[in-house]
């Protein structure tokens, strides 16, 4: 084992030793100053080894011998170890980073390269408090010396600002530590911890002095413009030493000097992380200079660990891994974003599209934006799991509360700029270079970032055996992303087979509730997998994507803890998200559907930490012991999930994302994605079940916004132009019924749920893959550019057909089923009202429905879709084989919902539906039988059918152009046409109501944060003497706030 | 405070730099009067040092002629601080010299040293 | 004229902290128990009568090293910072003529300011004085030559080597405690000597001079580095 000291030893010598090369050349001094960082880092990755898995016993060194407080000692102990091995890891690869840029300026700046590392190295493991001073001093003006490596003015200026305010701020460090020297005649860290000098007057003073000198190196907002224009102006490869080096040392720093304070100074601590952590994510947001933009996230994230510190007496045991799991993240994706910046030179965030040029680069991007934000599988996203868990379990929901608004703010920037880089249009996208030793860094970040999520799974309480199988899978996809698309589509249809082959047979055997689901997300997913084979080429990035997210969808049913659902969620919310932004149109509804999806997340923890709290569960059973604030957690928990199913308010984003996706994609987001939203709402209505006194005015509530959704979701639909568009606010308004079949809480309304929720499942399936074919034969989404299409498209007509029946809720089709039901239900339960706004909607459906139908299979052919081929077979088999599953339901419902029924019974057992022997459905106001019902029918439209024949025998066939045509052209221009503005009628009576007004409420929030953002960040007027101020104000205001008074 | 002792005319000197100091960096516009006032302020705070350090009536730490070996722990001041103030004072020139070093390179680029016209760089 | 008062107020805040802290309880009567230590095992333990000298070198010699290490890192920033191209020294600058008695004065004093400098950093041990001030009294030496003749070069040669060998040497010297000793810079792995004469206190005399020649080779290439650039603008 080699001693610690040699790190700081070798580190120094070499530096001492590299003076002597300065006439010789570079390429050896390079080399040299890379070898003794690998050697640091091989040192204090030995000590991290033994620490953590040896059992290996701390180390300490003592200068000259001599025991502390008479001399100066080092300590490498098992946080040390961590924190000087990422600080090492950093530098060696920033230094291979950076090593062009190195020899460009000589030996001279490779030293100061290295005595940075040095310098945090010591700062990292000392124990006393004036040689802590000393060797950040080293880090500090080595840092400076660095900026020097761009020799613009603007990097001159910021170098020159950073000079005076960490000046200021290590005078007032060293003022400190004389006044803590006067009162407890030592500097070893221990002593001060133990003379408790908070309780000398003085000595709160001096302490007082200590820790606001380390906050302000850690650039708390707003005293921190001098370390913002230091990102911005200095060289990207030292914005990652800041941030990843010496940022990550110095909240070690702080989390080695607090317990010298008493429990209030620690408040105060997580009080300052709290206004850094909020502000700065506020500012980024109208941030568009991509390294300020990073600057600005990393002072965010150092202020959420400032947090995470201060409030360390509530986390427990759990406290280190969190830390760990946050400050790793960070640091491996902010050094890798800074290292980004630095290869493709672009500032402008828009700039960031030439990304797409590279896509492995593009993948790395992606890679850090959602470890930033905390998506698994990163060790933030375990980390802030437990951190929300243990302050919840503390009761402290209102730190749980301003970390995820804070994380929400970051995520509204990271998500746009990662929008950006997939998607924005850009003119010319100029190609740049790529030398291997800044790619290796980069890649080394992205991939250590996977693997540590891995090892980091167990911070997280109730992460179980969480299952990495399907992940290790979709890797193997995404490795294989090189093969041509059938290859992938292939081994991804085998892939899900054998996922459902493995989770199926359990689930029907145990729980018949996940195996409903289970068909919807395994078998509709191979279903939707299938059109794949229409597409040619490559399809990169495709399928990780689709498998992501049916690996989530799966994964939810298996869940068994509360961490292991919001695992899957959140990996099916990644998949969904990738799969939806790469439409054409897409950028803006990803990006929509993002932050819906982050926001409903992140309240979603919030009631999971609620039912771990009261309950001292990690299972799923959790929601059900909720003892305490059991509203609370239930109404967030139910907004969490009504973001997924697009519940009126929160529906937005539904729309585009659906109607721009890629004609296979809409069937997968719309027909299985919208079901997730549905199930995670059952297994919360289980568990709060309905009678209990905080549930009931949540149900009717939640009976009132359903019937809501589904009256303002239909109208809307009616006045589309759009054939995507309708189909996806039809979509909202479906789930809408659902949400009001559920929340009536009785067995027929669960019944009826049940029957929409596979309904929907299966025409909405066939209708997006029709239409989604149709648009790729055609090129077009407007309904009013079509027409006629019976002739060349008869297979999609007769599939569209039977899907818009089986919506209408006509008998025979299945949809009648779930209609009968659903009045039914309302009516045993009373809500007359609510059920009349339901069914004034179901009549509205028709409106849209006809117009589906008529707009694009009947009146006249257009001239230029006179060739126009039927659909790709791939899209109509899927549709062929839902469509032989309504008939199967609509012939025999009871197949189905008497297994629903036993689904139901265990939740609610006062059945009040029988059936008779001849599958006669008998509820208290009336009985159906769904087999009578479809003979009677067919018989008729037999004997219809057979008469209109005979009536036509006689009829003269003519040419499309022999008659007279009236109220329609099929010429251009297309806005004349019959089909365009259909139901102007009804828009001029109704429409008021489909005014986008909720929508206007969301772009109204979203300019307020804006502007906020933007007035607020002028404070930054790049002054480097205003800067100064601010740091002494802020020490001024801090001292007034913490002590109340002078 | 029975009387005005030698530490504390040097802390009351000191801090009186200190604030001498911070004023120059804060209100002076001119980059070479507010490094300046960078080390007048550094001053104040060494001289802060020394005055901690020293304890009534006795000598410098240096076992000569006028202390005796075995009385030295009653004789002398504490060595610590002086330690420590040298240290600190070598610290302030290296950051003198590069603030210095920054100045000149400010100057020769845009040919102005107020601090008011590198701001190029804000929000 | 508001931020100037504002400025005050800011200003005025943070002295009634600082003088809140300071407390002016009167000062100590006594040494607290660190020094104490130092006063009573420090010629013992190190062996050097200047007890300053035993607490850099030795207790606290990594502050030194530290210490050291600032000014070698102002010293390369500044090389490289402030290094002169060539091609910006195409026109000879033009000075104007320094005085005889500037000039005279320095040939007979500079060698003599050397001296003394090496005097004061080798008998940092003893008496005030060390490594540090003996190296700005070498360093003030080369002010005074480059002030009589600011169109002298200075060897930047030999001043990065004796600084790289000096800063080396410290290091080992400070392994070497580690190795033979009881630790990272420990000055008895070379015998303690007669207490109060030149030849005691172990290996300080030996880091000291180090240290001096580093600090004074340091120093003189900051500011000959500082003068050069000057002679760019003129």
């Amino acid at each position: 084992m080699v001693e610690p000291i040699y790190i700081v030893a070798s580190g120094l010598g070499i530096a001492f030793l590299l003076g002597l090369f300065r006439k010789t050349g570079e390429s050896l001094p390079g080399l040299i100053m890379l070898l003794t960082l690998a050697f640091m880092t091989f040192v204090s990755g030995q000590w991290l080894i033994s620490l953590m898995f040896e059992g290996g016993t701390p180390q300490y060194t003592y200068t000259a011998g001599f025991k502390p407080p008479f001399s100066i000692n080092l300590l490498m102990g098992q946080s040390e170890a961590v924190i000087t091995t990422m600080v090492n890891g950093v530098g060696l690869l920033g230094g291979l980073y950076l090593l062009d840029r190195l020899k460009a300026q000589g030996v001279n700046s490779m030293i100061v390269f290295l005595l940075l590392f040095v310098g945090l190295n010591v700062v990292v493991m000392t124990r006393d408090l004036f040689n802590l001073f000393v060797f950040l001093e080293v880090s500090s003006v080595a840092i400076v010396g660095l900026v020097l490596l761009e020799r613009s003015t603007q990097s001159l200026s910021a170098g020159f600002k950073y000079l005076l305010a960490t000046a200021l701020i290590s005078g007032i460090l060293l003022i400190g530590i004389i006044l803590i020297y006067q009162y407890a005649g030592s500097l070893y860290i221990d002593d001060l911890v133990r003379a408790n000098l908070t309780a000398v007057k003085g000595g709160m003073v001096a302490v007082f002095l200590i820790l606001i000198a380390v906050a302000l190196e850690l650039k708390p907002f707003p005293a921190n413009g001098w370390g913002l224009d230091l990102y911005q102006g200095a060289h990207p490869g030292l914005g990652a030493l800041v941030s990843g080096g010496f940022a990550t040392a110095m909240v070690f720093v702080l989390y080695k000097l607090l317990p010298m304070a008493g429990g209030g100074w620690q408040y105060m601590m997580a009080t300052l992380g709290a206004v850094t952590f909020i502000g700065s994510n506020l500012l980024g947001i109208k941030q568009g200079h991509a390294k300020r933009l990073l600057g600005y996230s990393s002072v965010g994230q150092i202020g959420l660990l400032m947090i995470v510190v201060g409030l360390s007496q509530h986390l427990g045991e759990a406290l280190t891994a969190i830390a760990c799991g946050l400050l790793v993240s960070h640091f491996l994706a902010k050094s890798g974003l800074f290292w980004l910046a630095g290869i493709i030179q672009k500032d402008g965030l828009r700039d960031w599209a030439v990304l797409r040029k590279k896509p492995f680069l593009l993948v790395l991007f992606g890679t850090f934006i959602f470890a930033l934000v905390g998506f698994p599988p990163f060790p933030s996203f375990f980390a802030k799991w437990e951190l929300i868990m243990q302050l919840s379990a503390a009761e402290g929901f209102a730190w749980a509360g301003i970390v995820l608004f804070g994380s929400l703010l970051e995520g509204i920037y990271l998500f746009r700029w990662l929008g950006y880089s997939i998607k924005l249009d850009h003119q010319e996208l100029p190609s740049f270079r790529l030398p291997w030793q800044k790619i290796l860094p980069v890649g080394i970040s992205g991939v250590a970032l996977y693997i540590l999520g891995y090892f980091a799974t167990p911070i997280a309480s109730g992460a179980g055996s969480l299952s990495y199988l399907p992940l290790a899978f979709i890797v193997l996809v995404f490795l294989l992303d090189f093969l041509p698309a059938r290859v992938k589509n292939v081994l991804s249809l085998a892939g899900m087979a054998f996922y459902g082959y493995m989770i199926m047979p359990g689930l029907y055997e145990n729980d018949g509730l996940r195996f409903l689901f289970s068909i919807i997300f395994v078998i509709g997913g191979i279903l939707t997998l299938l059109p794949g084979f229409a597409y040619t080429g490559k399809r990169r990035g495709f399928y990780p994507a689709a498998l992501l997210m049916f690996a989530g969808l799966g994964q939810l049913l298996t869940a068994e803890t509360l961490l292991q659902f919001f695992f899957a969620w959140e990996l099916m919310t990644v998949g969904s998200y990738i799969l939806i932004i790469r439409g054409k149109r897409s950028m803006r509804h990803g990006y929509t559907y993002m932050l819906f999806s982050v926001g409903g997340a992140f309240l979603m923890l919030a009631g999971f930490g609620i039912a771990y709290a009261t309950s001292g569960m990690t299972s799923l059973e959790a929601l059900g012991q909720v003892t305490q604030w059991a509203g609370w957690a239930s109404a967030l928990i139910a907004i969490g999930f009504m973001t997924k199913t697009a519940t009126l308010g929160l529906h937005i984003w539904l729309p585009g994302a659906h109607a721009e996706a890629e004609s296979d994609v809409s069937p997968m987001v719309s027909a299985i994605l919208l079901k997730a939203g549905v199930f995670g709402l059952l297994l919360l209505f289980i568990s709060m079940g309905a009678e209990s006194a905080g549930s009931k005015p949540l149900f009717y509530v939640l009976g009132w916004l359903g019937a809501i959704t589904a009256l303002i979701a239909n109208l809307t639909a009616v006045f589309q132009e759009d054939a995507k568009r309708l189909l996806a606010y039809s979509s909202i308004g479906q789930l809408g019924y659902i949400l009001f079949a559920f929340a009536i809480m009785t067995h027929v309304g669960w019944l009826a749920g049940f029957t929409y929720t596979i309904n929907h499942f299966m025409y909405k399936a066939i209708l997006f893959l029709v239409v989604g074919g149709i648009v790729m034969r055609l090129k077009t989404h407007n309904m009013y550019e079509m027409g006629g299409l019976i002739k060349r498209m008869p297979y999609s007509f007769i599939a569209v057909l039977i899907g818009i029946i089986a919506l209408s809720g006509l008998p025979p089709l299945s949809g009648f089923a779930g209609k009968w039901l659903f009045y039914n239900a309302g009516i045993e339960k009373g809500w007359y009202l609510q059920g009349g706004v339901v069914f004034f909607s179901g009549i509205i459906a028709f409106l849209y429905l006809y117009r589906l139908i008529h707009s694009v299979f009947l009146g006249q052919l257009k001239d230029r879709h006179r060739t126009v081929k039927e659909i790709s077979p791939w899209f109509l088999v899927p549709a062929y084989v839902l469509i032989l599953g309504i008939m199967a339901f609509s012939a025999n419902p009871e197949w189905f919902l008497k297994p629903f029924g036993q689904i139901t019974a265990p939740y609610f057992p006062d059945s009040q539906l029988t059936w008779q022997s001849d599958g006669t459905a008998v509820g208290q106001l009336g009985y159906w039988n769904g087999t009578q019902v479809m003979a009677i029918v067919m018989a008729l439209f037999v004997a219809i059918t057979l008469w209109l024949i005979m009536l036509n025998r006689n009829a003269k066939k003519v040419k499309q152009f022999n008659i007279v045509y009236a109220a329609e052209s099929p010429e251009t221009p297309e806005t004349t046409h019959i089909s365009y503005n259909l139901y102007a009628g009804y828009n001029k009576a109704l429409g008021v109501l489909t005014r986008p007004g909720i929508t206007g409420l969301w772009n109204w929030i979203s300019e307020a944060v804006t502007e906020l953002a933007d007035q607020v960040r002028r404070i930054y007027s790049g002054n480097g003497q205003t800067y100064v101020l601010h740091v002494l104000t802020y020490v001024v205001i801090v001292y007034l706030i913490t002590t109340g008074g002078l | 405070m029975e009387q005005i002792g030698l530490s504390h005319i040097a802390i009351t000197t000191g801090i009186l730099l200190i604030l001498t100091g911070l004023w120059g960096i804060l209100t002076q516009k001119n980059i070479i009067k507010m490094i300046i006032g960078f080390s007048l302020f550094d001053t104040g705070i060494h001289i802060v040092m020394v005055g901690v350090g020293y304890v009534e009536g006795k000598t410098a730490p240096i076992l000569d002629e006028a202390v005796q070996l075995k009385e030295a722990a009653r004789q002398i001041v504490d060595p610590l601080p002086q330690a420590m103030v040298l240290t600190a004072i070598v610290i302030g020139i290296g950051i003198t010299a590069l603030m210095l070093a920054y100045a000149l390179r400010l100057y020769q680029k845009n040919k102005t040293l107020d601090i008011q016209k590198f701001n190029d760089l804000k929000w | 004229m508001l931020k100037k008062i504002f400025t005050a107020a800011v200003i005025v805040a943070f002295a009634i902290i600082l003088l809140k802290g300071y407390g002016f309880s009167g000062p100590d009567q006594q040494l607290n128990e660190v020094a104490e230590r130092y006063a009573e095992k420090g010629p013992e333990e190190v062996g050097a009568a200047n007890l300053v000298t035993a607490v850099i070198v030795t207790y606290r010699g990594l502050d030194t090293l530290g210490e050291v290490t600032i000014l070698f890192l102002t010293a390369s920033i500044i090389g490289f910072f402030l290094k002169t191209r060539r091609e910006d020294l195409t026109a000879p600058p033009q000075v104007r003529k320094t005085s005889e008695i500037l000039s005279t004065a320095s040939r007979i004093i500079s060698p003599i300011i050397f001296l003394f400098g090496a005097y004061v950093f080798i008998n940092g041990h003893l008496t005030p004085g060390g490594g540090f001030q003996g190296g700005a009294i070498v360093a003030s030496g080369l002010v005074l030559m480059l002030l009589a003749n600011p169109l002298k070069t200075v060897n930047h040669k030999i001043i990065s080597v004796v600084e790289s060998i000096s800063g080396i040497s410290f290091v080992l010297l400070g392994v070497l405690g580690l190795v033979l000793a009881a630790g990272f810079l420990d000055n008895a792995f070379i015998g303690p000597g007669r207490f109060g004469s030149l030849i005691s206190a172990g290996a300080i005399p030996i880091i000291y001079i180090f240290i001096g020649l580093k600090v004074g080779s340091e120093l003189s290439g900051i500011v000959s580095n500082l003068q050069e650039t000057q002679k760019e603008e003129i």
